[in-house]
């Protein structure tokens, strides 16, 4: 960041001015805007997306559903009712390995996936995972062996994606809570297995 | 040639800061601009895509400046002073 | 996602994305412009963005399709793929005569 933006004590200022402008002209209510700012925290989290996954994990019949319409799936389980957005869900393999991103701006399955890291936003991220998927991942720990195939999902329209992670060896005793809770952000969006 | 925002294997923009931070936000003024855009979205004086537009419309230094949240309240601004619902400059006053 | 009969591109179809530099608002990354892909499926209708960015009512509705790119195709280099969802108007249909 160059050093001439606005600093966070005047940028806050300057949001205080919008809202109470807003406010004199009868658009909103601060009230208005508490409630929005809690149903944005309140809906989306990625312990939603990791019970789809735990769902899938131990369900062919779900996982089958999921894989061939998203939505639908998690409308199952309560999630995106009423939503314009579809989403995808993409399953990971062992020869094949997807990763989400937005090129063009931050398109994110919000709701399943919690708010989105800095480093989703960001430009490096950004700029490099369509070019450079291998090398990326690597920097998330990340190395996949050659032999996979490296799928990016460049977010451009109105489907949202999900990654579908490889259930881990090992985890036979695990009922769906145990596993989804193991399952993380990253894994998600593709730049972490389970 | 394309927007500032348009960024897919542009270089230079160097390492990831791969830091896994699971605060949604990092100061108040960043979930009352959230709060804003949902409001006025909701109340129908902007679409989606006309705030992705207002966005990519800012000039790319400023653009690469801003944080994000930064560009969303720029954004916000600039469609509410062409919908007419800020005068020029009301902002400042 | 939609009835693959009344869509223009069928799985499996070979396109070609626009030239196309528009001076407004698109969903089409300049990475992947003139570029050759195959669809792998629709994903459903949608308002086309660089109308509807213009805060017009009048948006066309398009199909929208995923389309898978090779990485070398993209980028000269690289065996990985990558894949984007692109209005209907994005593609046309890639004739192997000018391949």
């Amino acid at each position: 960041m160059s050093g001439d933006h606005h600093t966070d004590a005047t940028i806050a200022r300057r949001v205080r001015r919008l809202e109470t402008l807003l406010e004199e002209k009868g658009l909103i209510t601060g009230e208005r805007l508490d409630e929005a700012i809690d149903a944005f925290l309140a809906e989306s989290s990625p312990a939603n997306g990791a019970r789809v996954v735990a769902r899938a994990w131990t369900d062919d019949a779900y996982r089958a559903r999921l894989l061939a319409d998203g939505t639908a799936a998690v409308q199952e389980l309560g999630y995106m009712d009423g939503s314009y957005q579809r989403l995808r869900v993409v399953e990971n393999t062992e020869s094949v390995h997807n990763v989400i991103v937005c090129t063009l701006c931050s398109c994110y399955p919000l709701r399943l996936l919690g708010p989105s890291p800095s480093w989703y936003k960001s430009e490096a991220y950004r700029s490099r995972v369509v070019r450079e998927p291998r090398e990326v991942l690597r920097e998330f720990g990340l190395s996949l062996p050659a032999s996979v195939d490296i799928t990016v999902w460049d977010s451009s329209a109105e489907t949202r994606y999900m990654v579908l992670p490889r259930r881990p060896d090992g985890t036979e005793a695990l009922d769906e809570e145990g596993l989804a809770g193991l399952v993380t952000r990253n894994a998600l969006i593709g730049t972490a297995a389970v | 040639m394309a927007r500032i925002n348009d960024v897919g294997g542009t270089q230079g923009f160097g390492a990831i800061d791969t830091t896994d931070d699971t605060e949604p936000f990092h100061a108040d003024w960043e979930a009352r601009v959230v709060g804003l855009f949902n409001t006025l979205r909701a109340q129908g004086l902007f679409n989606t895509n006309e705030f992705r537009d207002a966005i990519e419309s800012m000039p790319p230094a400023e653009y690469l400046a801003a944080s994000y949240y930064e560009r969303w309240f720029t954004a916000i601004c600039a469609l509410l002073e062409r919908k007419g619902v800020l005068g020029p400059g009301e902002l400042d006053d | 996602m939609t009835d693959a009969a009344t869509d223009r591109f069928p799985p499996g179809t070979r396109v070609r994305t626009y030239r196309h530099d528009p001076p407004h608002h698109t969903r089409l990354p300049r990475y992947a412009r003139g570029k050759r892909g195959v669809v792998v499926e629709p994903e459903g209708p949608g308002e086309l963005a660089d109308v509807s960015a213009r805060g017009r009512g009048d948006a066309p509705v398009e199909q929208i399709y995923a389309v898978r790119f090779e990485a070398r195709d993209l980028w000269g280099e690289g065996d990985h793929h990558v894949v984007l969802d692109l209005w209907e108007s994005y593609l046309e249909e890639d004739s192997d005569d000018e391949r």
